[in-house]
């Protein structure tokens, strides 16, 4: 049996250590633990409840906008405030937008690396990449002239010595399964994708602000003025803006990212028989589409157990815990409790070895981030999860997609329940939600023509009109899955705060009954060729988008080498 | 993009205000803002932690200065710089503690052609990157001799900065920076 440290995870925000054991060339056990701290909960307590989101939204830099919506919403749970219909379709919008950017640089920029040989590309024919790309897209850019040129950019990275982002990389390794030329055309579109995401993120500094932090929101509704005859509110130039953003994104998802996804998939079949995982999956569902409590969502919620399909459960989130056997905290009432996160408790106690070490003690404490359960059961929650739920619920744009990308590889539903399910479903959500963010800007433009131009609530802005204590919950599908903010509220400030954050779901330890969560779970089968290079730990655990940065925070190594700066 | 879009310089500071000096750049970027008015032709940006999504503005910028938290064997509130071919191999070697983010940004720039004429860091040496809203001691005594490095910079590129008679903006770094 070989035991394997991969420390730190590369290409992911954050720090993140997976162990295995490997036993005949695959994983028989796996423990992943997030070796930082962070405990952003604390910072929050004695604070002003409406200005909580600009704390949180600090969390992470990749996340900004997820923990800004999940706490609006928990404070406008708290105190009562009901959002507009133009701050509730502005938040569709931004949350939609963040989530098809999340995903095709997800897809491009950290998981691609993993299936694609980037020294291989180097020795691609461009004629033949070229007909390549004609055969599975009518996309602009597919010239045997073009990847000649991408092809020579990419030699002068080589030969230069600028790897960058290509750097520590398995290349040459034995499990990449693309022919040159497939190899070629990837990396045409991850530089494309470069060049895309920079213009789609100007859908953000519209809905925004121009800082890149968007300064538009608000507890009871939105800070940006809808106006249009106003020169500095949303208005019909605006509105025209938005709608030629979202036809690019469209445009490159449907003719670049999906395109891409099968063909790569269609190498890599043999991924939809690993990483499944605990086969659990929960969803607090996303996109209101009318106003006020219990609207109906775009993407339902929901929780599925043991991937039965047929069974979409109501979702109870007073079924939420957390636990902290395994984690390196202590409960008051001891650490076998599991906790609601209206309870929750945030006391850091490190009882693991001093770094640097070789090995964590897996069977004591081992990792910063808590257990979340559900019902006592450990959950997946992210694209897959949502795509499932909408599935099983009948959802026909979700079926439709689902199905006919099933069809196209050959491959039943079972297929969904993998590694390679897991990244086809950040696609098809991607696809889904550049189909239907055009719906939302008409909406907002018809709510103008016939003079609806509320953005805000302000009913229960001054504090005097809070209850003495008030307590609220927001639920927000992150890009990365469902993200819980919990809030107390006693004499107008906050009491208590604590956040479940969507990769605690998936990569938090075992639990007081042992039972590993969606990682270790998942990791579990995997083939790994040579325990030097284990690219297909990567793989499945790039899989689910890790990023760590809010459930931990992220200091030097210990034993990092310090580059060369010059001291004044 | 045409040349109307383009920002001659940038300011841009990095760094998480909820990590103690860790945000040490972003602090000096709104105590600039704040003490000092920026000619034309200079655009400060506070870029938090936001790594690739700044992609978008690097790539407009004709040169920029980083305004950072910088690790490197010296005291903390120690004055750093890192310039030319020194800057993508010292972001890759996590001498940022959100290093991942920088790197694929200054990576990013270049692979699409658009790495700015110039980058420079000007850094801080920082003593504790924990969760603390604000800066160490030591680093919050240097903080104005950072933002006089930036002015000095500016003044260097023939952009000098005109000292407010006035501060605009709440005194507090933390609140500044958190737009509050």
């Amino acid at each position: 049996m070989t035991h394997i440290v991969v420390d730190p995870v590369t290409r992911i925000e954050g720090h993140l250590r997976i162990e295995a054991e490997v036993e005949n060339g695959s994983v028989t056990n796996a423990w992943s633990s997030s070796t930082m701290f962070r405990g952003i909960e604390l910072i929050l307590e004695g604070r002003d409840p409406r200005d909580a989101w600009a704390f949180t939204q600090r969390i992470c830099g990749v996340c900004t906008t997820v923990h800004a919506i999940a706490s609006i919403r928990a404070v406008e749970n708290a105190i009562g405030a009901v959002p507009p219909p133009n701050a509730r379709v502005l938040r569709n919008l931004i949350i939609a937008a963040q989530c098809v950017q999340d995903h095709v640089v997800h897809f491009y920029h950290l998981h691609a690396l993993d299936w694609v040989d980037v020294v291989s590309a180097l020795s691609a024919d461009p004629a033949e990449t070229a007909s390549l790309a004609q055969s599975i897209s009518d996309w602009h850019n597919s010239s045997a002239s073009y990847f000649t040129a991408v092809k020579a950019r990419l030699k002068g990275f080589v030969d230069r010595g600028q790897l960058g982002p290509f750097a520590n990389a398995y290349w040459g390794h034995s499990a990449y399964k693309l022919p040159p030329a497939a190899n070629l055309m990837a990396v045409a579109h991850y530089l494309e994708a470069l060049d895309w995401q920079r213009e789609f993120i100007k859908l953000h500094a519209i809905l925004g602000g121009k800082n890149p932090h968007l300064q538009s929101f608000l507890v009871g509704g939105m800070a940006t003025p809808v106006d249009p005859s106003s020169q500095s509110a949303l208005n019909i130039h605006t509105i025209a803006a938005l709608k030629s953003l979202i036809a690019s994104a469209k445009d490159f998802v449907r003719r670049v990212y999906i395109p891409d996804l099968l063909a790569v998939a269609s190498f890599y079949k043999d991924w939809a028989g690993y990483g499944a995982g605990v086969g659990n999956y929960l969803v607090y569902g996303e996109y209101p589409l009318t106003d006020g409590k219990d609207a109906p969502l775009y993407l339902p919620s929901g929780v599925i157990r043991d991937r039965n399909l047929g069974k979409i459960e109501k979702l109870d989130t007073s079924k939420i815990t957390e636990q902290v056997k395994h984690s390196w905290y202590t409960y008051g009432k001891g650490d076998d409790e599991a906790l609601h996160p209206s309870l929750g408790e945030t006391k850091p106690s490190y009882t693991g070895p001093t770094p640097p070490y070789e090995r964590l003690d897996t069977s004591a404490k081992y990792s910063w981030l808590k257990s979340p359960r559900y019902d006592g059961q450990p959950m997946e929650v992210g694209p897959l999860a949502r795509m499932l739920v909408a599935y099983g619920s009948g959802h026909a744009q979700v079926k439709a997609l689902v199905d006919g990308a099933l069809g196209k590889l050959g491959v039943g539903p079972e297929a969904l329940f993998s590694t390679l399910g897991r990244v086809a479903a950040r696609g098809l959500e991607t696809a889904l939600l550049a189909d239907k963010m055009g719906d939302w800007v008409d909406e907002l433009a018809e709510n103008m023509g016939r003079g609806e131009l509320r953005i805000h609530d302000n009913e229960k802005w001054d504090p005097s009109t809070w209850p003495e204590q008030a307590i609220g919950a927001g639920f927000h599908e992150a890009p990365r899955g469902a993200l819980g903010h919990w809030v107390s509220i006693w004499r107008g400030k906050i009491a208590r705060y604590q956040c479940i954050v969507p990769s605690t779901w998936n990569a938090g330890p075992r639990d007081a009954k042992e039972a590993p969560g969606p990682y270790e779970s998942a990791l579990l089968g995997t083939p790994v060729a040579d325990p030097e290079q284990p690219i297909e730990i990567l793989r499945t655990v790039h899989s689910f988008d890790p990023c760590m940065a809010c459930g931990v925070h992220v200091v030097d190594r210990a034993g990092a080498e310090l580059a060369k700066v010059k001291v004044r | 993009m045409s040349d109307a879009a383009r920002i001659p310089l940038l300011v841009l500071g990095l760094g998480n205000v909820l990590c103690g000096d860790d945000g040490a750049g972003v602090m000096a970027i709104h105590r600039l803002r704040r003490g000092w008015e920026m000619p034309a032709g200079v655009r400060i940006v506070d870029g938090g932690t936001l790594g690739l999504d700044l992609l978008a503005l690097l790539a407009v910028s004709d040169r920029v200065i980083i305004v950072d938290a910088v690790r490197a064997d010296a005291a903390p509130g120690t004055l750093v710089d890192v310039t030319g071919e020194e800057v993508a191999p010292a972001v890759y070697e996590r001498l940022s503690p959100h290093q991942i983010g920088v790197a694929d940004l200054i990576a990013g720039a270049s692979l699409v052609d658009r790495y700015p004429s110039e980058v420079l860091i000007v850094g801080i040496v920082p003593a504790m990157t924990d969760l603390r809203l604000g800066c160490t001691p030591d680093v919050a005594a240097n903080l104005d001799a950072l933002v006089d490095r930036v002015v000095a910079e500016l003044g260097a590129r023939g952009y000098p900065p005109v000292r407010r008679s006035v501060p605009c903006g709440p005194s507090d770094d933390g609140a500044r920076a958190l737009g509050l």
